[in-house]
């Protein structure tokens, strides 16, 4: 990370910073006590509420209906810093599993900060309680593809911090998920200028983390825009990071990421190289899904690139890795990805075969009857040599979107 | 063909976790870290940035505050304390509408573009010397003021700055080319 070369300078040493600070600023010695008593009251007052109000949160989530939770911005307890932060804390927890439950408390987050009276809190911690709020909830639009509202959600959290310099981290926190909604709204040109903006402001804090996380989401906005040399050059500058870090999975992720640039590139050695460190990293922290994950997305993209025998190498390996991991539709469906390859190839008893296989495991795992009857088709089709890449595409698409209905269902 | 690991777009942000202090609860502890630092953050602010001294008083005292709800994730307090002070004068020059680039290490500088050349000879000859100097950032302005009028030397400057001989060496060529940019500007304007 770079800055000015004296501004590093004086972060890392202390004779420096003394001799910078110990001249040429006159001061007013009973106001800067003041204010000195304002910062520790201050610290003091958060710290104790933190400490009164563990698990505030989950308590008053688990023993309220989900659709009464909006009238939770009344009670008392709720309506303090502490208690926000673990509503901060809730969203992420849920952001994934659930997150229309992570939007509920992102409103219910919202409500509370614009609501406390503006005498309970300094009006710059005041202000970061409402970005966060804010950014909470643009996060979770932002997972429920309500693009247009999680943009504007994030303009709020911004609005709440601008009257205040001092908030430069917090702002880049809100836009970097702003620069992440516009990227999925492929407005690729304005997510690209402000992740990279948010990647200076986080560098220049020492926060390692967002730094990557920034630099993750730019590189994938330069990924769709097809800057792939560009993309691979971020990614490779923010591999030390990530290892600077100590953050295992973040590394997986970089390797695995800068692997898809080097197939684009028809590098393909150093995509193998790479996607080979991703999934040493992912089994070393036993993440088997994203093994197989990782092993399937280089497979696809071998066979796409015409690399036929070792794109199936990959995909066998996945299969295997997905099966291991008892992630039977995933299995299935790299089994189809598979089965298009050998198709393709003429080999149509082995991918005869592979349906049947999969047709078997489908059934063990007690899987969707229409999955394992759009399967049976394609075996079928097989038989009568009616099969093309193009049928087995197609039953891929049945037994993903019947997964994808399932999902729908469950949030 | 598949999308770049998707993960890398679709994963939340990390958000700002309510981590534990890096200590129970001492108000000396805060105490101290305003005391050792608040020197600091208004020096940077005023002799980095030109900020009125009143004012970066009160930016320094708006970053201790919000760095109190960040107190748990932030691993290098001085860099975190830093980098907020640098951002907030910038943040502070951008709402006074006046643009304030960075002073910060280029390797252009070590290298003078070309057009840089001659401007002490060109810049005195001219009477927009002083429209020029107008229209720069004021710390820049000032330290081709202390260098090419009021005739100080490259350490004597840097002293006054509180940096290293070496980096206002570098800080001297990017002013000039700077200038130089101004100035070429102003005489396109003139010639239209």
């Amino acid at each position: 990370m770079t800055h000015s070369d004296d501004v590093e300078h004086l972060a890392e040493c202390s004779a420096c910073r003394q001799r910078f600070a110990a001249n040429v600023v006159p001061f007013d010695p009973a106001a800067r006590r003041g204010r000195e008593r304002e910062f520790t009251s201050v610290a003091g007052r958060l710290e104790r509420e933190r400490d009164e109000s563990s698990d505030v949160v989950a308590r008053y989530l688990r023993d309220t209906p989900t659709d009464e939770w909006s009238r939770l911005a009344e009670m008392p307890d709720l309506r303090n810093n502490a208690a926000l932060e673990q509503m901060s804390e809730e969203v992420r927890r849920r952001l994934h599993r659930n997150p229309r439950e992570a939007l509920a408390i992102a409103n219910l987050s919202a409500s509370i900060a614009e609501s406390l009276a503006p005498s309970q809190y300094p009006s710059v911690v005041l202000a970061q309680l409402r970005g966060t709020a804010w950014k909470d909830r643009a996060s979770t639009l932002r997972y429920l593809a309500r693009y247009d509202e999680a943009l504007e959600a994030a303009e709020r959290g911004e609005e709440a911090l601008a009257p205040f310099a001092s908030l430069e981290h917090d702002r880049a926190v809100i836009r970097m998920v702003k620069g992440m909604i516009l990227a999925q709204q492929e407005r690729f040109e304005e997510a690209s200028v402000i992740l990279s903006e948010c990647r200076q402001v986080f560098s220049d804090h020492g926060d390692r983390t967002r730094y990557v996380q920034a630099g993750l989401a730019q590189a994938g906005v330069m990924y769709e825009s097809n800057l792939i040399d560009e993309c691979r050059e971020l990614l490779l500058n923010l591999l030390p990071h990530a290892t600077a870090d100590g953050d295992v999975a973040t590394q997986a992720k970089i390797h695995s990421n800068i692997g898809y640039c080097e197939m684009r590139r028809d590098a393909f050695a150093s995509a193998n190289i790479h996607f080979s460190e991703a999934v040493a990293g992912f089994t070393d922290l036993g993440y088997t899904s994203e093994v197989a994950r990782t092993e399937r997305g280089a497979g696809l993209i071998l066979v796409a690139r015409g690399q036929l025998t070792s794109g199936l190498a990959r995909l066998r390996d996945a299969r295997r890795a997905f099966i291991a991991a008892g992630m039977t539709e995933d299995a299935g469906l790299c089994g189809l990805n598979i089965a298009a390859v050998l198709i393709e190839r003429g080999d149509r008893t082995a991918a005869r075969s592979l349906a049947q296989s999969i047709i078997e495991e489908f059934t063990a795992a007690g899987m969707n009857e229409r999955a394992i009857s759009a399967v049976a088709t394609l075996r079928d089709a097989i038989d009568v040599d009616g099969a093309t890449a193009e049928t087995v595409n197609t039953v891929h698409a049945v037994v993903e979107s019947l997964r994808e209905d399932v999902r729908d269902a469950t949030n | 063909m598949p999308p770049m690991a998707p993960e890398a777009m679709d994963d939340a942000p990390e958000d700002l976790r309510p981590l534990p202090l890096p200590c129970s609860v001492d108000e000396n502890v805060f105490a101290r870290i305003y005391e050792e630092n608040c020197g600091l953050l208004v020096s940077l602010a005023v002799r980095k940035f030109q900020v009125p001294t009143v004012d970066a008083e009160a930016l320094a005292h708006e970053v201790f505050l919000s760095y109190l709800r960040h107190a748990g994730e932030v691993r290098d307090l001085h860099h975190w304390l830093i980098g907020a002070i640098c951002n907030a004068s910038r943040y502070y020059w951008r709402k006074h509408g006046r643009n304030i680039e960075q002073l910060d290490t280029d390797i252009a500088a070590e290298r003078p573009d070309p057009r840089s050349r001659n401007v002490l000879f060109d810049l005195p000859d001219s009477i927009a010397l002083d429209e020029v100097l107008e229209r720069m950032p004021p710390r820049w302005a000032q330290i081709l003021r202390l260098r090419y009028l009021d005739g100080y030397s490259i350490k004597e400057i840097a002293e006054q700055q509180g940096v290293t001989s070496k980096y206002m060496q570098k800080l001297v060529g990017k002013c000039l080319h700077r200038a130089q940019e101004i100035f070429n500007g102003m005489r396109a304007r003139k010639d239209q």
